[in-house]
């Protein structure tokens, strides 16, 4: 057997022959890394089997005066005669559940403080708890979008006929 | 039969007992268990004053909570419908479930504080100098390590502590700038608390962490080591060092005959003299053994006497009143509570500032502070030297603050995280679940 190293031609062009070697290892490792990106890319949930943030309550009578809390939901309908609207429970600090104690709200985790429209007495708290977006729905129940939040004092009038 | 028994014990995991220095060395390193471990150990590092043997017994934890932990894996299911009653079995219907759960429990508390510690042990004595700062390194991500291990840990049983640890702790990596909201997203698997979250705080506590602590442990073992043991033998071979060496006579032959002469002086490589030191077997075996037997017998102990605090299971809508963390985060509660500003209109939040800013920093400090310390070689290795009493003073005054932070979170915060001083009067609250 004949070395057949040494029948081969010299290399013509030794840069073209680098920046093919440099392309195909290149390649390799471009889908080596992209692999990995693919699979960290899952951590990210593209299906969410979460509840939806519009969803319907009860209708506005069967509401008391005053502040009620919706546990399921965790935010607080507040009516006052015709007048209505959705305060949050969710604490602005680090997300616990506030409680409403009459003439304010207070949070267990931290101490937060809040008025009865949800802005900050004191505590950690760096917002006012948020206000969503409420409505009656075309079939007379009173809807709220936990994705939309509306300026402090926006009041929903639906006409109960009783106070 | 003994004899034989005997024989092909040795021959598989040779010798335990010596018979000879040669055995002593052979049953170190040829064996299994015990080769990352040197044949011979200076006396002056198994001195109980000095160590506390502290790293040993943060091993032996970890050694204690992987066994308990994978039998916990018989039994956890890590579902959000069946975490907590899996967790009501073990304390009620798996044979003695109830005590593994507990041991699990009370030794990792104990790591957490036991490697806290040893940190402080190593500080104190200055032991991160030189080549030792990267061990110091490996250190903090070790503890890190734990505490995160501690946090994934106490998620797992689904109970209120749990739900509202994780609303808390990745409402404070929302904080995050530009990639907090990311965070909390990859973390929960959603936007809300679900099984998504369960899984993967399950996944990361039984094997992400584990695994990293593990590596981290091997690599931490094999610098000590290669950074010449610990840093107690340093003042012995300064000592060494200084001595006047003397230097051997010989006899060599010359032109008119035999001469006497010197021949060279030669030193060990570890700096470091026969009488210094020992055979590791049965020595440094021994101990090894009884500092282990010690921490197990003392987890088990606290295992039979207290258990293991279990809330009433998850429930979304109502936040337990107070909400407290375990005492080893309680005082990040105390910062996150405590720490937000307000300049006009604008607010920075407690959980940016005490739950981001002030740890992240503190982290930084004493992830430099090796490089910080400008105090002279002889202060290394030695308890207290007054070359080092600022830098001392400094860490113990951070300490106490941090203890008294949790002082006064678990013994003063009562309802809606008010203080209450001892004796005064705390309102019912209704227990809501």
């Amino acid at each position: 057997m004949e070395d057949d190293r040494k029948a081969r031609p010299a290399n013509p062009d030794p840069e073209r022959r680098k920046v093919l070697r440099m392309l195909g290892k290149g390649s390799v490792l471009a889908a080596f890394l992209a692999q990995i990106g693919a699979a960290g890319r899952a951590f990210f949930p593209n299906v969410l089997y979460e509840p939806p943030s519009r969803f319907k309550l009860k209708r506005p009578s069967d509401y008391p005066e005053g502040y009620t809390f919706d546990s399921a939901k965790r935010l607080f309908i507040v009516r006052k005669a015709d007048s209505f609207h959705t305060i949050s429970a969710i604490c602005t600090h680090l997300g616990c559940t506030v409680q409403w104690k009459a003439v304010e709200f207070d949070c267990p985790c931290h101490g937060s403080r809040f008025r009865p429209d949800g802005t900050v007495i004191g505590g950690p708290a760096p917002r006012p708890l948020s206000w969503w977006q409420t409505a009656v729905s075309p079939d007379g129940f009173i809807e709220i979008d936990t994705s939309t939040e509306v300026a402090i004092g926006t009041e929903l009038i639906a006409k109960t006929g009783k106070a | 039969m003994r004899e034989q028994l005997r024989r092909l014990w040795r021959q598989i995991f040779w010798a335990w007992t010596p018979n000879s220095d040669r055995e002593a060395s052979e049953a170190i390193v040829k064996n299994l268990w015990l080769h990352w471990f040197p044949a011979k150990i200076a006396r002056a590092s198994m001195d109980w004053n000095y160590s506390f043997w502290l790293g040993t017994a943060s091993a032996s934890l970890l050694l204690i909570l992987t066994v308990t932990g994978v039998m916990l894996m018989f039994f956890y299911v890590p579902s959000t419908e069946r975490a907590y009653g899996s967790i009501k079995d073990l304390e009620y219907a798996v044979s003695f479930g109830r005590i593994l759960r507990n041991q699990h429990r009370w030794s990792a508390e104990g790591m957490v504080a036991v490697v806290f510690i040893h940190m402080a042990r190593v500080f104190f004595t200055g032991a991160y100098r030189g080549s030792r700062s990267i061990n110091w390194l490996v250190g903090i991500a070790l503890l890190l390590g734990t505490l995160l291990l501690s946090f994934t840990g106490y998620l797992l049983p689904w109970d209120q502590l749990a739900f509202w640890a994780i609303t808390v702790g990745t409402s404070i990596a929302k904080e995050a700038p530009v990639v907090g909201a990311s965070v909390q997203y990859i973390l929960l698997g959603g936007h809300e608390i679900g099984q998504q979250t369960l899984l993967r705080f399950y996944v990361l506590h039984v094997f992400f962490l584990p695994i990293f602590v593990w590596i981290l442990f091997g690599y931490h073992m094999w610098r000590v080591r290669k950074d010449g043991g610990l840093a107690a033998l340093e003042p012995m071979r300064i000592a060494r060092m200084m001595r006047p060496k003397e230097t051997p006579r010989t006899k060599s032959y010359s032109f008119f005959g035999i001469t006497p002469g010197t021949s060279v002086a030669v030193m060990s490589s570890t700096g470091l003299e026969e009488e210094d030191q020992v055979f590791s077997s049965p020595n440094l075996t021994r101990r090894l053994t009884l500092v282990f037997l010690a921490v197990f017998n003392v987890t088990l102990a606290a295992a039979l006497m207290f258990n293991a605090p279990l809330e009433g299971p998850a429930n979304p809508s109502v936040t337990p009143n107070p909400a407290k963390a375990p005492w080893y985060f309680v005082w990040l509660q105390e910062l996150v509570a405590s720490t937000t500003i307000r300049i006009g209109p604008i607010s920075v939040s407690g959980g940016f500032i005490g739950g981001i800013l002030v740890p992240g920093f503190l982290l930084l400090l004493i992830t430099f502070w090796p490089w910080f310390d400008r105090s002279p070689l002889k202060a290394e290795g030695v308890w207290f030297p007054p070359e080092r009493r600022r830098q001392n003073y400094t860490f113990i005054g951070a300490m106490v603050v941090i203890v008294a932070l949790i002082f006064v979170g678990v013994y003063l915060r009562g309802p809606y995280w008010r203080i209450y001083w001892p004796g005064q009067a705390r309102p019912e609250m209704p227990r809501l679940y």
